[in-house]
């Protein structure tokens, strides 16, 4: 039986094969990888109407299914010969396909994309290899009603620059008896996102990021000098102290923490704005936005009045397995996306995109989305370092965990990161 | 006869007629993926690059060297320790009161033990979880049991417990029933006999029964052993790993050694330790088994 | 002496079915809890539900896509579990009754794969399938179960064929029945109570596997309930009326087959577990 299924199989895949070829021959087919799966509903939208204005063009969008990572996917889709014409991936992912990615230097978008947003998608031999999709990025998100109800006054987010505002913030929310922060103790929150602060905030300059992590790659870097890293780890102190959930510090859930932000229950949680979907099914309040995460007691030092701003996903162009005629179609796709008004305004308001372009004005309708921008209007951000080992997020985001339950003193948390990082 | 075919041809007609499939999804499912791991121990593959390199014998040499891969095996012999004593210890003292007669309701409680053997290590896991982070800590807050007024699963050094413990309980209900079956083999003459001859229960339980019941430990105790090294499902449903990666077992941390850091030669390698674990121990209890035949 | 025998009784009945309850209490919880909102639950565990609403039920039952993963669990195990057995009982029958060197080296080879545990071949069978593109599909995995279920399935039978005396076969070889004929006419019914224990086994097995599917099944709608229960409480992590009901409605069916089929699946357990 099993024969006979697979011999059929084999039939049915060469008749599809051969047929899609055919239509190939008559029409250009673009295909996309979608890997974020909250927006493949809209991005089809998108497709089904960008394909009906463009004679000869259909754009069609695959998704990376829920549970897979884009990576692994696009491996079996390579391996496969079935490779999708754009792909988009994880931004530490880009430079795993340069073998396999065309160059996009001579586009028209690489001069408009906004600062630091193509770093992560240039090879080392200055190949520009992907198309920066969407923008995120995280800090301290408070809830204006319930910080303003606490405090008695209107609140001036810009008056948190240092870790002695923070901790006169908290001081005063919890003296009117509100509770004043949450700290979510999922490892890719705390391995990802807040520890990478520690590598962000070194320097704005790329490359000196990059350096220093060359450096604890090598040993040569001694976590327990830097002040940044200590600094950090100063507000993470602060964050304990008054942790809603101070007693139980490692039973929360990520769930449990966007409602405890959208109800008020507490008036800051430290996370990104791709909360903003599950936090509006808890309040009908509309203002939130971003603190940065201070790192000194100093304002004017780099880290304390910027938050972390980032492309997250990247289109990469395939450059083997499509034709010249797809390659450009995409091209044009990508050009249609980033200049034509109708493109720009279905990405950023139907699919709730924040675009990595400076050409693009309109604005998003979320708060947190709004709050990022503004801190991109003002210069005021960090990398969001995206470059880090596949499992960063799992091993350094178990030491931060040891150290927020109290299982690890400082010296030994900073010795576990070293520990990772060397001979990486 | 089928043993009467005696040309070539015919034979292999036959083969491929009864044995054909069979032989064809052992060979894809099994052999070949065993050898092509094999072949992966050797090479730094990362899934996607064209080129990788034949590293001879550092993958596993990063292997031996990794502290992290020992932490973790050393983690799972511990919880492989205490499951098999608990699961057989219990176990057989369920299978010792509910044979003979002593309890009404014999059927209804062997029944009730066997139940969460049906049920998979994810659902048993889930189920669990709720267990340890709610209803327990809602227990230790309202009674002021100081123990259970956090949660199990956040404390590193009661998270490993909590596996133990849904492992024994998921466990000893199953060899529950191979002890019965063993139970059932012992002669009662054998038994009454001890009677009339004035021994009590303890002495008759440690010099007719457990004697006898040898064989059937040797079953039990190496398919707890074997189990408790392969355990993945309650592992990943209950604590997955955490907190901070004091639960990850040796699977769990295969895993993710591939398909998560993305280091399939180094899983690979490891996977293949595990593989000679396994067979190792397999093999003993062959042997054991075998011995005894011959003795008895 | 006799009220000391008795008050021992007395004892022993009040420990094991103390245990008893214990050991099944959490499914009462879950059950209980399933009726309740997440607030009732988290004031209390133990309290009874205000109202026995199937809403959470219902909402679960929706959200999770209950009958397309129970269905996808239904056809793959029922498939494998066949599959299985009609193909490892012929072999077994092929290996036991012809006298060539194949069959000898093969039978050996699968009774020594054996000893393989599957983590040992999860990391090559991926790279493998997923190279072919065949992955994400219940073909594939039944495959991959006729793969992993034969060795043991062909041993079984191997074992219970032996003790089958010939002549039954010869007779109905002279009535001009086909090799095949005689098989399924004549050797199969016979192996009616081993095939039965296969079975049950193997769809105990399949039917909660959970590591084979989650390499294998990508797609959200290719998922087995034990997968879709999983990353369902991934994703409600904290709505606990809506993961007790969908762990009830997970469990219900293995219950119900539990029910019906008691005593051949401790005796299949039995066999089973003897055997290996």
């Amino acid at each position: 039986m099993s024969r006979v299924k697979l011999s059929l199989s084999v039939l049915v895949l060469a008749l599809v094969l051969s047929l899609s070829s055919a239509v190939l021959a008559a029409d250009v087919h673009v295909t996309v990888l979608n890997s974020k799966g909250e927006i493949q509903a809209q991005l089809e939208e998108i497709a089904a109407y960008y394909s009906s204005i463009t004679e000869g063009v259909t754009v069609e969008i695959a998704a990376v299914p829920v549970g897979q990572s884009p990576f692994e996917r696009a491996t079996a889709l390579y391996a496969s010969g079935n490779a999708p014409t754009l792909l988009m991936v994880d931004a530490g992912d880009v430079l795993l396909f340069q073998d396999r990615a065309l160059a996009l230097n001579g586009e028209k978008w690489v001069a408009d994309a906004i600062e630091n947003s193509l770093g992560m998608a240039t090879a080392d031999d200055g190949r520009i290899l992907a198309f920066p999709v969407t923008v995120e990025g995280y800090g301290f998100i408070y809830n204006r009603a319930v910080v303003e109800k606490a405090l008695g006054r209107a609140f001036d987010p810009k008056t948190v620059n240092s870790i002695d505002a923070l901790r006169q913030l908290f001081d005063d929310i919890e003296a009117s008896g509100q509770a004043s922060i949450v700290i979510g103790p999922e490892d890719w929150s705390l391995g990802a996102h807040f520890f990478a602060l520690a590598y962000a905030t070194q320097s704005p300059d790329f490359a000196e990021i990059k350096k220093f992590q060359e450096g604890l790659k090598k040993g040569e870097i001694k976590l327990a000098d830097n002040a940044q890293v200590n600094g950090l780890l100063d507000t993470f102190d602060l964050m304990k102290e008054y942790n809603y959930d101070k007693i139980d510090p490692l039973a929360s859930t990520y769930d449990r923490g966007t409602e405890l932000i959208g109800t008020g229950e507490v008036a800051v949680w430290f996370q990104g704005n791709w909360t903003w979907p599950q936090i509006k099914d808890f309040t009908d309040n509309r203002e939130f936005g971003f603190l940065p995460v201070p790192i000194s007691s100093n304002p004017a030092d780099y880290g304390n009045t910027q938050v972390p701003v980032g492309v997250t996903k990247y289109f990469i162009m395939d450059a083997e397995q499509n034709s010249p005629e797809q390659q450009q179609a995409a091209k044009d796709f990508l050009n249609w996306l980033g200049y034509d008004p109708e493109g720009q305004k279905r990405m950023v308001i139907d699919a709730s995109i924040i675009p990595a372009f400076k050409n693009i004005t309109i604005v998003p309708e979320d708060p947190l989305a709004a709050s990022l921008l503004e801190y991109v209007r003002e210069g005021k951000t960090l990398n969001f370092v995206l470059n880090l080992p596949p499992d960063h997020w799992a091993q350094v985001g178990a030491s931060m965990q040891k150290y927020l339950a109290d299982f690890v003193d400082r010296a030994g948390l900073l010795g576990e990161i070293e520990a990772y990082w060397l001979g990486k | 006869m089928l043993a009467s075919e005696k040309r070539f041809v015919d034979k292999l007609k036959n083969y491929l007629l009864f044995a054909g499939p069979t032989t064809l999804v052992f060979i894809t499912v099994i052999i070949l993926p065993f050898l092509f791991g094999i072949y992966l121990t050797f090479t730094n593959w990362d899934g996607i690059s064209k080129a990788y390199t034949f590293v001879s014998f550092s993958n596993y040499k990063q292997v031996i060297q990794d502290p992290a891969f020992w932490t973790s095996f050393l983690r799972t012999v511990k919880y492989v320790f205490y499951t098999v004593l608990l699961v057989n210890t219990i176990g057989f003292s369920l299978a010792y009161a509910l044979t003979g007669g002593k309890v009404l309701g014999e059927n209804l409680l062997r029944t009730g033990f066997f139940v969460p053997n049906l049920i998979g290590g994810i659902i048993l896991g889930l189920v669990w979880r709720f267990i340890f982070s709610n209803v327990l800590v809602f227990l230790g807050r309202t009674l002021n049991i100081g123990f259970l007024s956090t949660s199990w699963l956040a404390n590193p050094n009661k998270a490993l417990w909590t596996l133990v413990i849904v492992t024994v309980w998921q466990y000893s209900g199953y060899m529950m029933i191979i002890f019965i079956a063993g139970l059932s083999n012992i002669p009662k003459e054998l038994l009454e006999a001890a009677t009339i001859d004035g021994a009590t229960g303890f002495q008759r339980l440690r010099t007719i029964v457990l004697p006898l019941m040898v064989p059937a430990f040797i079953v039990t105790v190496f398919l707890t052993i074997q189990r408790g090294f392969m355990v993945y499902d309650v592992n990943i449903a209950l604590t997955n790993g955490g907190p901070f990666k004091s639960t990850q077992l040796i699977s769990m941390f295969v895993y993710e050694k591939a398909f998560l850091s993305q280091q399939y030669g180094v899983g690979q390698s490891e996977a293949f330790f595990l593989f000679l674990l396994v067979a190792a121990i397999s093999l003993t209890q062959v042997y054991f088994t075998k011995k005894l035949e011959v003795e008895v | 002496m006799k009220a000391l025998r008795r008050a021992y009784a007395i004892l022993r009945h009040a420990v094991l079915y103390a245990l008893f309850v214990l050991y099944l209490s959490p499914f009462f919880l879950v059950l209980l809890n399933s009726f309740k909102s997440r607030r009732e639950i988290v004031s209390n565990p133990f309290a009874l539900p205000p109202a026995w609403s199937l809403n959470n039920f219902i909402t679960a039952f929706q959200r999770m896509g209950f009958v397309p993963a129970f269905l996808n669990s239904l056809l793959i195990t029922t498939c494998s579990v066949i599959g299985i057995a009609v193909f490892s009982s012929m072999t077994a029958y092929l290996f036991v009754r012809t006298d060539w060197r194949i069959n000898k080296v093969m039978f050996f080879a699968m009774v020594a794969s054996m000893l393989i545990p599957f983590q040992a071949i999860m990391i090559p069978l991926v790279r493998i399938y997923g190279s072919l593109s065949m992955l994400n599909t219940p073909w594939s995995l039944i495959y991959m179960y006729l793969g992993f279920g034969s060795s043991f399935a062909v041993f079984l039978y191997h074992g219970f064929i032996k003790s089958i005396p010939k002549e039954l076969e010869e007779a109905a070889m002279i009535d001009g029945c086909s090799r095949l004929q005689v098989f399924f006419r004549v050797v199969f019914p016979l192996l009616r109570s081993t095939t039965l224990s296969l079975i049950i086994l193997n769809v105990l097995w399949i039917w909660n596997d959970f590591l084979l599917p989650s390499l294998v099944l990508i797609s959200a709608d290719r998922r087995t309930l034990p997968l879709t229960t999983f990353y369902f409480h991934g994703t409600y992590s904290s709505d606990y009326g809506l993961l007790m009901a969908s762990l009830m409605l997970t469990i219900l069916p293995v219950i119900a087959f539990y029910i019906a089929l008691q005593k051949h699946i401790i005796r299949g357990v039995m066999e089973g577990a003897i055997k290996a």
